[in-house]
């Protein structure tokens, strides 16, 4: 039986865009139907909940009940993928509390797949988090996730400064997520639906919808930049799922 | 699938190749069929664009922001039950065909029953040959219809623009006199309309009726060609599933 995977979609800073990544990694194993799960950290209330409500389930990361129901099922539920929003400001905690439930431990010993999601904001605040986040995680793959959805103008930082903030996590892969135009964001917000289903026009009740057909193009041509690169960096070797055939027809 | 729901594209990346006759010709030839017919002008506002000839036909537009994009993808993929004629004009000809292809346009027309044609002006130079083999391969789901205008004389074309696909099929764009021609290239000029058509003398007439009758056959044609290849997809189709 393939080890489970945990996903853990984070940033220190608030309105960097952590639910979105979260909603096109849930796509993007969706569309490869690899069984995944998510969990949303934004109690009472999420975001990712609203978007995904058939896989995911809202919980307060603090509470002990909430981290046995999150934590003590990776290995026992049909989800090969866990994938953890874990709510603005609440990051380093949660790697602390992750460390002394021994949850980074399983991942260092392989008995499960832990990889990190870092949602980089454009101030260097977000570098800092780097470091901080950095020795939590240490041998998980960390992504670094440069996520241009939300600005305009991003990481103008300085290219050596940067760069010497990224190198202090071995083997931390990069990626960057495109820009996404304002109108378009604003129109999947008001649909609430996920991405794909937005592309193919559906509403939330699987029915046929009335969507633009031009920001489902641009919708369309932003997921699948996005998707290329989770290829790029060879995201599904770390679930090994079966190969599936024309995935690419969802997202172009 | 027929031209009769389908979506034209009249297209080339070189300028003053006859796109904006071509294109007003098939409006015409489907208004005189009795369809509904919604076309688009993609031309930079000038002399002897689409709109000025068929006003109450075109809707003048431009996809330079997302508003003028709605404005024409959306309208261009609703079920309205009009045919749609657009006239890309060289300036919009790579932003047009980047976003068709990054929208998946011609997938989404297909999937809505819609057939995209993409009538494409030839010319030998290289960048036009080129321009079209990069369409072949971002639009797969269109019909391609090379477009022979015979005012750049016969057969001078080779095997540049080969035929791609079952459903490749070139039109012949015939001359049309120079004593006819003066009198269409004053805007507004309908060839459906009649009246339009009451300034030319009588021999005049009946050059521009036999002009017609040759180019309206072209698109039967072609519309018989789109129907015979659906026919042999869907018997392939067929034949597959068995």
């Amino acid at each position: 039986m393939a080890k489970p995977t945990v996903i853990l979609i984070g940033a220190d800073k608030g309105g960097v865009g952590k639910t979105t990544i979260a909603r096109t990694l849930l796509d993007y194993f969706g569309a490869r139907h690899v069984p995944t799960r998510a969990f949303d950290t934004e109690w009472p209330r999420g975001t990712l909940k609203r978007f995904n409500p058939d896989v995911t389930e809202i919980v307060d990361v603090a509470s002990v009940s909430d981290q046995m129901k999150i934590f003590d099922t990776v290995s026992s539920v049909d989800a090969k993928v866990t994938v953890i929003d874990v709510r603005a400001g609440l990051l380093s905690s949660t790697l602390q509390a992750l460390r002394n439930i021994g949850f980074i431990e399983l991942g260092k010993t392989g008995q499960i797949t832990l990889a990190m999601f870092h949602i980089l904001g454009p101030s260097i605040a977000s570098l800092e988090e780097i470091e901080e986040t950095a020795h939590f995680v240490g041998d998980a793959n960390y992504f670094l996730v440069k996520n241009h959805i939300n600005e305009t103008s991003f990481f103008e930082w300085n290219p050596a400064t940067c760069k010497s903030y990224f190198k202090r996590i071995k083997g931390a892969e990069e990626i960057t997520i495109p820009k996404l135009n304002e109108m378009t964001c604003e129109q999947v917000e008001v649909a609430g639906v996920p991405y794909v289903s937005f592309v193919a026009n559906k509403n939330a009740k699987g029915e046929t919808a009335n969507y633009s057909f031009v920001l489902r193009g641009y919708v369309r041509h932003w997921l699948g930049r996005v998707w290329q690169e989770f290829d790029r960096v060879k995201l599904l070797d770390l679930v090994s799922p079966k190969p599936e055939k024309k995935i690419h027809q969802i997202a172009g | 699938m027929s031209i009769r729901n389908s979506i034209a594209i009249v297209a080339s990346p070189r300028p003053r190749v006859g796109k904006t006759l071509l294109a007003r010709v098939l409006t015409d030839f489907h208004l005189y069929e009795g369809r509904s017919v919604a076309a688009f002008d993609l031309n930079a506002a000038g002399e002897g664009t689409l709109a000025q000839f068929l006003p109450e036909h075109v809707t003048r537009s431009s996809i330079d922001d997302l508003e003028g994009q709605m404005a024409l993808f959306d309208r261009l993929i609703a079920e309205d039950g009009a045919i749609k004629i657009i006239d890309v004009g060289r300036a919009s000809f790579e932003p047009f065909f980047t976003l068709a292809s990054q929208f998946g346009f011609a997938e989404e027309a297909r999937r809505q029953e819609i057939v995209p044609v993409l009538l494409y002006l030839m010319t030998p130079d290289r960048t036009s040959v080129e321009a079209y083999r990069n369409l072949c391969g971002r639009l797969p789901e269109a019909v391609l219809a090379p477009v022979h205008n015979e005012v750049f004389g016969v057969a001078q074309h080779g095997n540049k623009y080969a035929p791609i696909g079952s459903g490749t099929v070139i039109i012949r764009f015939p001359l049309l006199a120079s004593n006819v021609r003066k009198y269409v290239e004053r805007p507004p000029f309908s060839f459906a309309n009649s009246e339009s058509a009451a300034v030319l003398d009588a021999d005049d007439y009946i050059e521009l009726q036999h002009w017609l009758r040759r180019i309206y056959r072209e698109f039967r044609e072609l519309d018989q060609r789109i129907l015979l290849t659906d026919l042999n997809s869907d018997a392939a189709r067929t034949v597959t599933k068995r």
